[in-house]
C-alpha cells in the first residue's frame, strides 16, 4: 500500500517521472526474459498497440477528439519502414523509427488541419473517411506499396551480444522473440516517458481545458486550433511509431492490416482501459497482451474451432461488446473503477 | 441527340446518378436519426448489411427475390426500433464520443457478427431485372433495367419519406419531436416512441440501400457497406447533418463526381474525393452548406 | 389537486421544500414568489420534468409522480412553459394541430374555437411561429394548450416580456377562460399585482418553502407578505 503511494507520487515531478519509466521498462525487460518465447511475441506486439493507444488517449481522451482514423497513421509508419528498409537494408532501426514517427506526424497535420475545423461526430466521420480511404489508396500504389500483397523486408533479429546475454546462444530463435519484445518494451517506456511529461506539461492542461470547455479554454488565451492541431500530430507520431514497430516485429507491411478493424481494436482497447488517464492507457496496453491469448483460451472454452467462422471473428464480437457494455456501464473503464474502489477502501479507512 | 445520350458525359452522369441516388439514401437515413436523436449512428451501414443478409440469404432457398426484400425490410424496422430501445437510449444527454463509441462498437459486433453467421465471402444477388446496358444504335446507352428501377425506387422512397414527414400526424410529431421534444411531451406527444419510429424508418431506408448496392456490385459481404456508408456521411455532412433534401442532394453529387473523378483522373483517387468535398464544403460553410446559419450552442 | 410535503432536489440545491397546498378546481390558484423561489421547478415536477425526492401531486384522485410527462399530458394537464415554447420552425397551424394530436377530438372544430378565442391566429395561421410577436407567441401558446381541453392548465410566466396592456388583457382573458371552461388554473407569475387580480386563491413561495397560503383577497392585503415577498408598495 505505502510503495504503491510512493510510486504513484514519483509522477509528479520530471525526476520521478524519469524514474518510473526507468522503472517500468527495467522491470518488463525481466519479465521477457523470463517467460516463454511466445509469450515474447505477445509482449513485443503489445509494446506496439500501447504506443498507438498513448497516441490515441492523447487526442482523444484530452484534447477531447475522437478518432477512427489512427490505425491509417499506423499504416503510413509502417509503409515508411517497409520502404526504407527495402532501400536501405543495413540502416540501423532507429532510423526507421524516427523516419516513421516524422511521416505519421506529417500525415497528423495533413489531416489535422482540416479535421481540427469538425466537432464531435464531423469529425470522428472523417478519420473514419480517412481510414476507409488509406488502405485502397495504399494498395493502388503499385511497386512502391507493394500492393495489395503488401511489402516484405528483413525484421528484427538478435544481435549476437544479446543473444549470449540472454542465454542459449545457439538457440536464435529463441533469441530473437526476446531480443524483439526488449526493443518493442525498450521504446514503449520512452513513449510512455514523453507521454507523461507532456501529460503534466502546460501544452497538457491545455488540451484537457480545451476538451472540457473550448469556449472557456479560448477566453484564457488558448489557441483552440493549434492545441488541437498539435494533438493531432502528437497523435499521428505516436501512432507511426507504433506502425513502424508492427512492421520491425514482423517484416511486413499489408495495407488491410492497418483498416477500420484495428482502429476499433485500439479505440476498444482504451476505453476499456479508461479514457483521459494514462493509467488507463497502460493497462489498455497489458490487455492488448493477452488479449488474443484470452480469446483463443475463450474460444477454447466453447469448443470453437479458431478457424470456423465464429473462431475467427470471436475477436471483433469480443471487442465490440466490451466496447459497448464498457461504454454504457463504466464509461470511464477500468482505470476509473480502480480508482473508485481505492476511494471507497480510502474512506473506510478513515472512518 | 442519339450521340448525345451516348456521350462521355452523359454516360458518367448516368452512371454517377445510379451511384448517388444510393448514397442519398444511406445520407438520408442518417439525417432521419441525427435530426431527432443526436446520435451519429456509426452502424449504420453494418445495420443495413445485416438486415440484407437476414433476407437476401433467403434467395439460396429458393425465395422469391422481392419477397427476401420484404423480408430484409422487416429485419431492419426489428434491428432499428431494438437498437434504439437497448444501445442508443442510454447515450441521450451524454457526452458526444459515449454514442461514438457504442455505435463503433456495435459497427463490430454487426459485422464481425455476420462474417461468423454468414462468412465473409460476398455472395452475389441474382438481379431479378437485367442488368445490361440498352443501346442506341451501337453505342451503349448507360442505364439498364436495373438502374432505371435502381434511381426510381431510390426517388419514390425519398419522395415517400418526405411525404410522410410533411404530410402525415405521425410526420408532425415525429417532427416535433425531433425540434422540441420536451415541449412535445407537454402535448401528450409520445415522444419515445417518435425516437424509436425515426430509427426504425432510417434503417429500413439503409437497408434498401443496401440491397441494391449488393445487387448491382459486387454482392453481400460484411464489409461491403463500409466505402457506401462513409460516402453517405459525408453527404450527410456536407447537407448540415439536418436537412434531409441536402444530404440527398450532396449524395447525388458524390456519385457524379465520383464517376468523373475515375473516368477522367484515375480510379485510385475516387476514395479520396468525398474526403476531399468533405473538407472543402467545411471550409467553406462548417454547418452545412444547405442549413441556415445557426449560433453556436454553449 | 394536492400537493403534499413535495420536495424537489437538484443535486445539492433543493429548490422545493416540504411544500403542501390544495388548488382547487375551476378557480385560479396564483404561485408568486421571487426569482429562484421554485416555482418554475413546482409546474415541471407536476407536468413529470422532473422527479421530486419525496411527496405527492394527486389529481382527482390519480397520483402524478412517477409517470411519464406525455402520460401526465393527456390526463388533462395543459403546460405552458416558461419562454412560451412555441415550435418556431413550424406553422402557427401547425403548433396548434401538435397541440390536438395526442387527444380523441374533432381538429376541425378545435381550430375554429381558437381562432375565435384569439382572431391574430387565424389571420396568420400559416405564418411560421418564428415570424410572431411576443404576444402572439403567447396567445399560439395558449392556443395550443387549450385546444386539447385541458382540466388544469399550468401557466408559467405568461406575462413575461408583454407590454403592461398586452398583460392585462390577457390575465383578462385567462380570466374568462377559467369561467367559461369550467378550467383550473396554476397561474405563475413575477407580476403579483396582475395575478392577485384575477385569482381566486394564491400561494406564496420563497426559497422553495411556501409562505402564505390563502385567498387571492387576503393575500393581496396582507402587508407584510406585499412588502417582502411580492415586492408591493403601496
Ligand atoms: N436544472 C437545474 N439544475 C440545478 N438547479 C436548478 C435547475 N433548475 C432550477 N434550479 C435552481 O432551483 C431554484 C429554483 O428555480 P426555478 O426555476 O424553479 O425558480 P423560479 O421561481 O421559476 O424563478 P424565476 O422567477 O426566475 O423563473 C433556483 O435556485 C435555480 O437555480
Ligand atoms: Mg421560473
Amino acid at each position: 500500500m505505502k510503495i504503491t503511494q510512493i510510486l504513484l507520487r514519483l509522477r509528479y515531478s520530471s525526476l520521478g517521472r524519469l524514474v518510473l519509466a526507468l522503472l517500468g521498462t527495467v522491470v518488463a525487460i525481466c519479465v521477457v526474459l523470463l517467460v516463454s518465447a511466445q509469450s515474447d511475441t505477445y509482449i513485443a506486439n503489445a509494446g506496439a498497440m500501447t504506443i498507438a493507444i498513448l497516441g490515441l488517449s492523447l487526442l482523444t481522451g484530452w484534447s477531447g477528439q475522437v478518432s477512427i482514423g489512427n490505425s491509417g497513421f499506423m499504416a503510413v509508419g509502417a509503409f515508411t519502414t517497409g520502404i526504407w528498409a527495402n532501400h536501405h537494408q543495413s540502416s540501423p532501426i532507429i532510423i526507421s523509427l524516427l523516419l516513421s514517427i516524422l511521416t505519421g506526424a506529417i500525415a497528423g497535420l495533413l489531416v489535422g488541419i482540416p479535421a481540427t475545423r469538425l466537432k464531435g461526430p464531423y469529425l470522428a466521420g472523417m478519420t473514419l473517411a480517412f481510414v476507409t480511404a488509406m488502405v485502397p489508396f495504399i494498395q493502388s500504389l503499385g511497386k512502391l506499396t507493394g500492393g495489395s500483397g503488401g511489402l516484405f523486408f528483413a525484421n528484427l533479429s538478435s544481435p549476437s551480444w544479446f543473444a549470449n546475454l540472454s542465454g542459449d546462444p545457439q538457440n536464435f530463435i529463441v533469441a530473437n522473440y526476446r531480443w524483439a519484445a526488449t526493443v518493442s518494451v525498450v521504446i514503449t517506456g520512452v513513449a510512455y516517458y514523453f507521454m507523461s511529461n507532456l501529460f503534466a506539461s502546460r501544452a497538457g492542461r491545455a488540451m484537457r481545458l480545451v476538451r472540457d470547455n473550448d469556449v472557456a479554454a479560448e477566453l484564457m488565451g488558448v489557441n483552440l486550433g493549434r492545441v488541437r492541431v498539435g494533438a493531432f500530430v502528437i497523435s499521428a507520431a505516436y501512432a507511426g511509431l507504433a506502425g513502424s514497430l508492427v512492421a520491425l516485429l514482423s517484416g511486413v507491411a499489408r495495407a488491410d492490416n492497418f483498416g477500420l478493424a484495428l482502429s476499433i481494436e485500439i479505440l476498444s482497447l482504451l476505453v476499456l482501459g479508461g479514457i483521459g488517464t494514462l493509467s488507463g492507457a497502460l493497462m489498455a496496453g497489458l490487455l492488448a497482451a493477452y488479449a488474443s491469448t484470452l480469446i483463443a483460451k475463450l474460444n477454447a472454452l466453447f469448443g470453437l474451432n479458431p478457424y470456423s467462422n465464429l473462431g475467427s471473428n470471436s475477436q471483433g464480437i469480443i471487442f465490440g461488446l466490451l466496447l459497448v457494455v464498457t461504454m454504457l456501464t463504466a464509461p470511464q473503464g477500468m482505470a476509473g473503477l480502480l480508482k473508485k474502489i481505492s476511494h471507497l477502501r480510502a474512506r473506510k479507512e478513515a472512518e | 441527340m442519339g450521340a448525345f445520350f451516348t456521350s462521355r458525359i452523359v454516360s458518367d452522369i448516368l452512371i454517377g446518378a445510379a451511384q448517388g441516388v444510393l448514397v442519398g439514401l444511406i445520407a438520408l437515413s442518417l439525417v432521419l436519426i441525427w435530426q431527432s436523436t443526436h446520435v451519429l449512428n456509426f452502424a449504420q451501414g453494418a445495420m443495413a448489411m445485416f438486415a440484407a443478409f437476414c433476407g437476401m440469404t433467403m434467395l439460396e432457398h429458393g425465395l422469391n427475390y422481392w419477397v427476401c426484400v420484404l423480408i430484409s425490410l422487416v429485419a431492419a424496422m426489428l434491428l432499428g426500433g431494438v437498437t434504439e430501445r437497448v444501445l442508443v437510449r442510454p447515450l441521450y444527454g451524454k457526452a458526444e464520443i459515449n454514442s461514438i463509441v457504442v455505435m463503433v462498437g456495435f459497427l463490430g459486433i454487426l459485422e464481425s457478427g455476420a462474417s461468423s453467421i454468414w462468412s465473409g465471402m460476398a455472395r452475389q444477388l441474382t438481379s431479378p431485372l437485367s442488368q445490361t446496358y440498352f443501346t442506341l444504335g451501337s453505342k451503349t446507352l448507360y442505364l439498364s433495367p436495373f438502374s432505371l428501377f435502381q434511381i426510381g425506387s431510390a426517388l419514390t422512397l425519398m419522395l415517400g419519406v418526405a411525404a410522410l414527414f410533411r404530410f402525415t400526424k405521425i410526420g408532425l410529431q415525429l417532427r416535433a419531436s425531433a425540434l422540441a421534444p420536451e415541449v412535445s411531451r407537454l402535448l401528450g406527444v409520445r415522444v419515445s416512441r417518435m425516437l424509436t419510429l425515426g430509427w426504425i424508418i432510417s434503417s429500413a431506408v439503409g437497408a434498401f440501400a443496401a440491397i441494391i448496392i449488393a445487387t448491382s456490385g459486387s454482392g453481400l459481404f460484411p464489409s461491403n457497406m463500409d466505402g457506401f456508408f462513409v460516402f453517405g456521411f459525408i453527404a450527410a455532412a456536407i447537407g448540415g447533418l439536418e436537412s434531409p433534401g441536402g444530404a440527398i442532394l450532396a449524395g447525388l453529387l458524390i456519385g457524379i463526381i465520383q464517376t468523373f473523378v475515375a473516368d477522367y483522373l484515375s480510379p485510385s483517387w475516387v476514395a479520396f474525393t468525398p474526403v476531399l468535398i468533405l473538407v472543402l464544403s467545411q471550409l467553406v460553410r462548417p454547418a452545412g452548406i444547405f442549413t441556415k446559419n445557426t449560433t453556436r450552442r454553449l | 389537486m394536492q400537493i403534499s410535503n413535495l420536495t424537489v432536489r437538484y443535486g445539492a440545491i433543493e429548490a422545493i421544500r416540504d411544500v403542501t397546498f390544495t388548488a382547487m378546481p375551476s378557480r385560479i390558484t396564483a404561485v408568486l414568489g421571487a426569482n429562484g423561489a421554485g416555482k418554475t421547478t413546482l409546474l415541471r415536477t407536476i407536468s413529470g420534468l422532473v422527479q421530486p425526492a419525496s411527496g405527492s401531486i394527486v389529481i382527482e384522485g390519480v397520483e402524478l409522480i412517477g409517470r411519464a410527462t406525455d402520460d401526465i399530458a393527456r390526463l388533462g394537464v395543459g403546460h405552458v412553459p416558461e419562454g412560451r415554447g412555441v415550435i418556431a420552425e413550424f406553422t402557427v397551424e401547425e403548433n396548434l394541430r401538435l397541440g390536438a394530436m395526442a387527444f380523441d377530438i374533432d381538429l376541425a372544430a378545435g381550430l375554429d374555437e381558437q381562432y375565435q378565442q384569439f382572431p391574430v391566429l387565424g389571420e396568420r395561421r400559416k405564418q411560421y411561429a418564428s415570424t410572431l410577436s411576443g404576444g402572439e407567441r403567447q396567445m399560439l401558446a395558449m392556443a395550443r394548450a387549450l385546444i386539447a381541453q385541458p382540466r388544469l392548465l399550468l401557466l408559467d410566466e405568461p406575462s413575461l416580456g408583454l407590454a403592461p396592456l398586452v398583460a392585462a388583457e390577457l390575465m383578462t382573458t385567462i380570466r374568462e377562460l377559467c369561467a367559461t371552461k369550467n378550467l383550473s388554473v396554476l397561474l405563475v407569475e413575477q407580476n403579483a399585482k396582475g395575478a392577485l387580480r384575477i385569482a381566486d386563491d394564491a400561494v406564496v413561495l420563497s426559497v422553495g418553502r411556501v409562505v402564505a397560503n390563502g385567498s387571492a383577497a387576503e393575500v393581496a392585503s396582507d402587508d407584510q407578505l406585499r412588502q417582502y415577498y411580492l415586492g408591493l408598495v403601496q
